[in-house]
């Protein structure tokens, strides 16, 4: 510890290079990222991005083994895998988002950065391009391992390359799809609260309460398949992956779902709105 | 105060802002030169809105201002760059160290990053922070957290610093240390304060000018200097019989304005703003002559000077 009294050394002018607005974007959109996966944080901070991340590749490793062990005649379902995390990866952008976008204004921080190279806009787009892409390569783990892990536990991995090569498209467009749509409604939520408790439960409550409705609605209604699939985000995740990957259930065979585009077109329109939703109330918070 | 030549610091015209039915600034029009300048209002006056204003933070309903020459609306990125703010309120992330926190608000003002990682450290130093920049904030003391928010207003190397309340919660030496520290960085290092407080004996300390504001319009600017100079009242104490003392004066054609009725010896003559020194003199030599012939012990005599409170009375 240094004594109480102020030394007359130190202040320097500073004459270097200023970057500007490019800079400033970057580091907000770096720190952003750094505080989704808790990075140079304390342990606490990387408890839920760590578990998640581990529970959500472990069945990959588990259907890789089982896939090798059988000689490649158990096939590695994607559709199936990734569908049953779509619920902790809603979890880690509820619990996450509010770091990067409700302790700005917790902790009162907005008023140091929007006095200097950054715009409301600007802040705005760097946050939330920070919690997509943390949710993305979050997503993107189990997928890209399930699909580097088939190549390479085949018996000839340029052959397989060859045979798998175009499902690459399909894996990053799920894992892109699936991080726009919970990043955008994480990050918009957060965004309304400067707690980072009630943040995180109106996030996971939304979900549950929409999955929730469509269900109420679906038993007193009877509702057809093809309109809840679209009603729940959730459900239209979960149709999405069996699409893409090639994968059917019973259900589906039974009720053909609706066209690919159809699918993206809403998932899209839902994350576009919550980002509408963030930068309207990002540009008349009063700081 | 300016030298010839240079932009005003700040200038205001007409400059007006109403949250809903609320006036906060009612047709401010200042000009504040460069240098270190108070800003001196109650609670409510209107000196958060104005610096806000100032900071591009809240726009104006009507009327200018400009900071170093650039308009606060059309020019409001021009500004970022020239000026470092110290918020009143606490704005420090617990979890994050003054490093890091400095450093990353250093790169929001366009620092690249090897370069925010040094000024940081250097700014840190300059503000007495050395190992304790790398622990967590939350475990800062008032004092420690007090520099931090200095420092990062320092760390782009501004133009102008806009201190709000900067010695809130410190204690008399902590306030004293930071009103040193407000005082050298204005001196030595060529950098305009606009510092607001509530307590005017910090003010006259360190400023040479001070705007007051109230009911959100503009009350007095003016030099320290100016403000504290002598003013027309005589300050006399005695030792003894008071009420003939007192006689004595008027015998002389001396005005007492107050006869300090119970309160200690203390007796104020008024002097006329156009007594010449020679009118003067012949007051004091009355004072003296009613002080011999009534024998009493003169304690003191002297000029009161102006103290900025008395802006606050009139």
């Amino acid at each position: 510890m240094s004594a109480p009294a102020i030394h007359d050394l130190g202040y320097r002018r500073y004459e270097g290079a200023r970057h500007g607005a490019r800079e400033a974007w970057r580091a907000l959109f770096w720190q952003g990222f750094r505080a989704m996966w808790g990075l140079g944080r304390p342990f606490k901070a990387k408890a839920i991005p760590v578990f998640v991340a581990v529970v959500t590749t472990l069945p990959v490793l588990a259907s890789l083994t089982a896939s090798s062990v059988s000689g490649g005649q158990l096939p590695i379902r994607y559709g199936m895998l990734v569908s049953g995390q779509l619920v902790l990866f809603i979890l880690f952008a509820a619990a996450q988002a509010p770091e990067v976008v409700s302790r700005d204004q917790q902790h009162r921080v907005l008023p140091l950065i929007l006095t200097r190279d950054v715009t409301r806009l600007q802040y705005a787009t760097a946050r939330l391009a920070a919690v997509w892409f943390a949710t993305f390569t979050l997503c993107l783990a189990p997928l890209l391992l399930a699909y580097v892990g088939e190549i390479g536990i085949a018996k000839n991995p340029a052959v397989a390359f060859k045979t798998m090569g175009s499902r690459i498209g399909p894996v990053l467009l799920y894992a892109t799809i699936t991080s726009w749509l919970f990043a955008t409604v994480g990050a918009a939520l957060a965004s309304l609260s400067a707690r980072r408790a009630y943040a995180t439960a109106s996030v996971i409550g939304l979900f549950l309460v929409v999955g929730a409705i469509t269900t109420g609605l679906d038993q007193m209604a009877g509702l057809s398949d093809t309109v809840t699939v679209l009603l729940d985000p959730l459900r239209t995740l979960r149709t999405l992956a069996m699409v893409l990957f090639g994968e059917t259930t019973r259900a589906m065979e039974l009720t053909p779902p609706p066209p690919v585009g159809v699918l993206l077109a809403m998932l899209v329109v839902i994350g576009s709105a919550a980002s509408a939703l963030l930068l309207w109330r990002l540009r008349r918070l009063r700081v | 105060m300016s030298a010839s030549g240079t932009v005003p610091l700040i200038t205001t015209r007409a400059l007006t802002r109403r949250f809903g039915a609320v006036t906060a600034l009612d047709a401010l029009m200042v000009t504040v030169p460069v240098g270190i300048t108070g800003l001196v209002g109650a609670n409510g006056a209107g000196k958060s809105t104005f610096v806000k204003i100032l900071l591009g933070l809240v726009a104006p309903s009507d009327g200018e201002a400009a900071v170093l020459g650039h308009d606060v609306v059309r020019d409001s990125q021009a500004i970022r760059a020239l000026v470092g703010y110290m918020p009143e309120h606490d704005c420090l992330p617990p979890e994050m160290s003054a490093a890091e926190f400095v450093g990353f608000l250093a790169r929001c003002s366009g620092l690249p990053a090897t370069a925010a990682r040094e000024r940081a450290a250097d700014v840190l130093r300059h503000v007495g922070l050395y190992e304790e920049r790398y622990r967590p904030m939350g475990g800062y003391s008032t004092g420690m957290a007090q520099r931090v928010k200095l420092a990062q207003a320092l760390v782009h190397d501004p133009r102008l610093l806009i201190l709000d309340e900067p010695t809130n919660g410190l204690d008399p030496a902590g306030r004293d240390e930071m009103l040193a520290l407000i005082s050298r960085t204005g001196h030595e290092f060529g950098i305009s304060v606009l510092v607001s407080s509530h307590l005017l004996g910090e003010l006259e300390r360190i400023c040479a000018h001070v705007v007051l504001i109230d009911g959100g319009r503009l009350v007095r600017a003016d030099a320290v200097g100016t403000l504290t100079r002598e003013t027309g009242t005589l300050i006399i104490e005695i030792d003894g019989p008071r009420d003939q003392f007192i006689d004595a004066l008027g015998a002389r054609g001396i005005r007492v304005s107050d006869t300090g009725h119970g309160r200690a010896e203390r007796i104020l003559v008024e002097i006329p703003e156009t007594a010449t020194t020679a009118d003067v003199d012949t007051v004091l030599d009355g004072i003296r002559d009613a002080a011999v012939v009534t024998n009493a012990g003169l304690l003191r005599l002297e000029r009161r000077r102006g103290q900025l409170e008395d802006l606050f009375a009139a």
